[in-house]
């Protein structure tokens, strides 16, 4: 894992730590105040090696990850998962009864639709698949789980004032910049970048951004459908955790704009908006509920 | 590393520093050569003064320590071009009575490629300091023959190679000898253009003196005329020479219009001890790809054409969050960080390339004369300076006959259609760069 760690001490009051980890096919950069070199680079490394073990864990693509053997076996036998991945399982099948069906870890398949692709036993820790083609991908849950716990571990040591961004689209915050009120984010203009759409103040809170991946493409799928969403605008979900942003705003791109309301209303704190960048850097805003 | 970081180490190794010393050949480019040669003047003789010799001349015009004596051509009005830039020059139609010349202490030999040996032979022969223009021969055996002649006579030879002295070049190869690219992987060169490569021939008995690149009696085609440019790249890369080759060869369209036997369409794989490939295709009935050379890296790709790296792991826009660092160690909030839909580490054909150093001028590769700025003025200039003080520079020459040899052997294998070695008798010492 690409590692960068940098310290300033500059500003005695404020000395600033940055990290940046190439992390979940993605980067991960954080920048907080207030400890001393050494605390940091500690905290820093341990920050890696959590990070590590989550990718170890929900990696599908690497052969020997829990997910992967899941997906091998899950299907023929009960398989017993360790307590991160069942707790993934378990918050992963509420969030999809909750947004609708819209988020759906197990999308990647052509498993009938509007069924449960999975089965948890609490007693066992077990899964089992319903079907047998079931595949289960937890990238789009992944990112908002690792800002979750490494924002708790931020906070458990002490540190007051952080800014997590996981690969750009999902942003997390404790506390304020040292010389703001909020930490300040602008959305970036889809075709010119640089432009801010829309300037996001975070504050003890989060935010996720869905739409086209940064190459353009529709990556986002229906789970209704199967079919790749090819809606132009932006979704953008603020509220207090940044794994509820992160399920919420890929759920919201992929329902059609009449169902988006009644998703967002059953989040209490969360809110959510329809981007759309025009050309010459115009912008129109819908806010969703 | 990120687009800055490499940028800034691409600053780092600047052309005076480091690269002199890493590529032996460009010491005289160094200012303590340039002044060694001050205030002192090359006799020259051109032999050969078509298109490229008169491209030369126009360099040589502009240098100071220089001064043409001699010039030959077979073929008047061509003599006569070149006589207008040196009027006070003896002409000859004859390069063996301009070898007599005394005052002639180098030559500069543009001819068609079958009188590149036979020439460059009696030149040394005659005691002068030699510029060839590629290829080095047109056999396998003639080229070895022009090497042991130069070692024999200790004498200086250069060969019109002119990548070996290209900013460009230098800079990217220094960079892959540093392992900024990583494990280099693979070699890709291709040289694409949609002309019939004729000349306009005054008249019909001409006809084979002036497009004798047409003809398999006086040049070996694409191979010796455009390959031999491109296939330095995958041994100054890799620090090491192909094992073998195969390729395929054929006159595909321009056959309908002329007598002309060499190929206008060839493809061949070279293939490196460590089984990297290096691949060279030509097509000149088909221009959309014009020419490319790219050194393929673990890390990311080199286009030595334009000068342009691309990273396998781009780091496209920034997040602004590092900004935030300068932001608090001076006390104040800005606007800095960007939020956007989901960035991710697999390679992009779109990312974008970063320049690897300031002021890269690109060479399309369409002319068949030869373009400016493609190291071909800081070739003539090492020559001169080697004509003055006699030194011939190290490893230019290997590099050179090896470019030549693979040229040639590769046009074997294609009208042989096998996979061929080069023969051990071939070999000369050739310490890699590394
Ligand atoms: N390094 C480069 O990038 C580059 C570019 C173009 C050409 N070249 C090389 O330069 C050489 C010349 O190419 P060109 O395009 O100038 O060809 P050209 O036909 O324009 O010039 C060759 C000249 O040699 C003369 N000549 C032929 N036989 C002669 C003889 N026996 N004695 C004296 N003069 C004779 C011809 O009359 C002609 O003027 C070729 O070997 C070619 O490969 C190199």
């Amino acid at each position: 894992m690409a590692f960068e760690f940098e310290y300033s001490a500059k500003n005695p009051l404020y000395p600033v730590s940055y990290l940046k980890l190439r992390a979940m096919h993605s980067r991960l950069e954080i920048i907080w105040t207030g400890q001393a070199e050494n605390q940091a680079q500690g905290l820093a490394q341990r920050v890696e090696q959590e990070m590590l073990a989550m990718e170890r864990e929900f990696n599908r693509f690497s052969e020997k990850s829990p997910l992967a053997v899941l997906n091998l076996k899950a299907a023929m036998e009960d398989v017993s998962v360790g307590e991160d991945l069942f707790m993934a399982l378990e918050l992963s099948e509420a969030f999809r009864r909750g947004t609708r069906g819209y988020f759906d870890i197990a999308t990647s398949t052509s498993c009938g639709k509007d069924m449960v692709s999975y089965t948890l036993n609490p007693k066992s820790h077990s899964v089992r698949f319903n079907a047998p083609e079931v595949t289960l991908d937890l990238g789009g849950f992944a990112k908002g789980f690792a800002l979750e716990r490494v924002s708790r571990m931020l906070s458990d040591e002490g540190v007051e004032r952080a800014l997590l961004n996981f690969g750009s689209s999902s942003i997390s915050a404790l506390g304020t910049h040292p010389y703001g009120e909020w930490w300040a984010v602008g959305v970036d203009h889809t075709k010119q970048h640089g432009i801010v759409a829309k300037e996001v103040r975070l504050k003890d809170s989060a935010m996720s951004v869905s739409g086209r991946n940064y190459k353009g493409e529709y990556h986002i799928v229906n789970p209704h459908t199967g079919a790749s969403v090819a809606a132009e605008e932006l979704i953008l979900v603020e509220g207090r955790s940044a794994l509820v942003c992160e399920v919420l705003s890929t759920a919201l791109y992929a329902a059609p704009k009449t169902e988006r309301e009644a998703i967002v209303s059953q989040y209490d704190g969360y809110r959510a908006s329809e981007i759309l960048c025009g050309d010459c850097g115009s912008v129109s805003i819908r806010k969703i509920g | 590393m990120n687009r800055k970081e490499f940028l800034s180490d691409c600053g780092k190794i600047g052309f005076a520093g480091v690269t002199l010393s890493l590529f032996p050949w460009l010491q005289s480019c160094s200012d303590k050569a340039k002044q060694e040669v001050k205030g002192e003047k090359a006799r020259i003789g051109i032999i050969g003064t078509g298109s490229r010799g008169c491209f030369h001349i126009k360099h040589l015009v502009q240098m100071p320590n220089v001064e043409v004596v001699a010039l030959c051509d077979n073929y008047r009005p061509h003599l006569e071009d070149a006589a207008q830039y040196y009027p006070k020059a003896k002409l000859y139609d004859d390069y063996r009575h301009l070898l007599e010349q005394r005052d002639v202490e180098g030559v500069i030999i543009a001819t068609p490629l079958y009188l590149h040996a036979p020439m460059t032979l009696d030149a040394l022969s005659a005691g002068k300091r030699v510029f060839c223009e590629k290829s080095m021969g047109y056999t396998l055996d003639e080229c070895l023959e022009v090497y042991n002649k130069r070692k024999e006579t200790n004498g200086v030879l250069f060969i019109g190679q002119q990548r070996l002295f290209d900013p460009k070049y230098i800079k990217a190869m220094s960079m892959i000898h540093e392992g900024k690219i990583g494990d280099v992987v693979g070699v890709r060169n291709y040289w694409y253009r949609n002309n019939n490569w004729r000349r306009d021939v005054p008249s019909p008995e001409l006809e084979r003196h002036i497009n004798w690149r047409l003809y398999s009696e006086y040049s070996r085609g694409l191979m010796t005329e455009l390959a031999c440019h491109q296939l330095q790249n995958g041994s100054w890369a890799l620090g090491m020479l192909p094992e073998q080759v195969m390729g395929s060869g054929h006159l595909v369209h321009w056959l309908k219009e002329d007598k002309r036997d060499v190929y206008d369409c060839v493809s061949a794989i070279f293939t490196y001890p460590n089984g990297v490939n290096m691949t060279f295709e030509s097509i000149i009935s088909n221009k959309h790809f014009g020419m490319g050379e790219q050194i393929l890296g673990t890390n990311g790709t080199i286009d030595l054409v334009t000068g342009m790296y691309y990273s396998d792991e781009p780091a496209p826009k920034g997040s602004g969050m590092h900004q935030l660092i300068a932001q608090i160690e001076s006390g104040v909030m800005s606007n800095s960080v960007f939020a956007g839909t989901s960035w991710a580490a697999e390679s992009s054909p779109l990312a974008p390339g970063v320049p690897i150093m300031t002021n890269v001028k690109v060479v399309t590769g369409e002319s068949t004369v030869g373009a400016e700025a493609d190291g071909s003025r800081e070739l003539l200039e090492a020559f001169i300076h080697a004509t003055i003080t006699g030194r011939q520079p190290e490893k230019v020459l290997e590099e050179s006959y090896y470019a030549t040899q693979f040229a040639l052997l590769a046009d074997k294998a294609m009208h042989e259609n096998q996979i061929l070695r080069l023969d051990e008798k071939y070999k000369i010492p050739y310490t890699p760069l590394k």
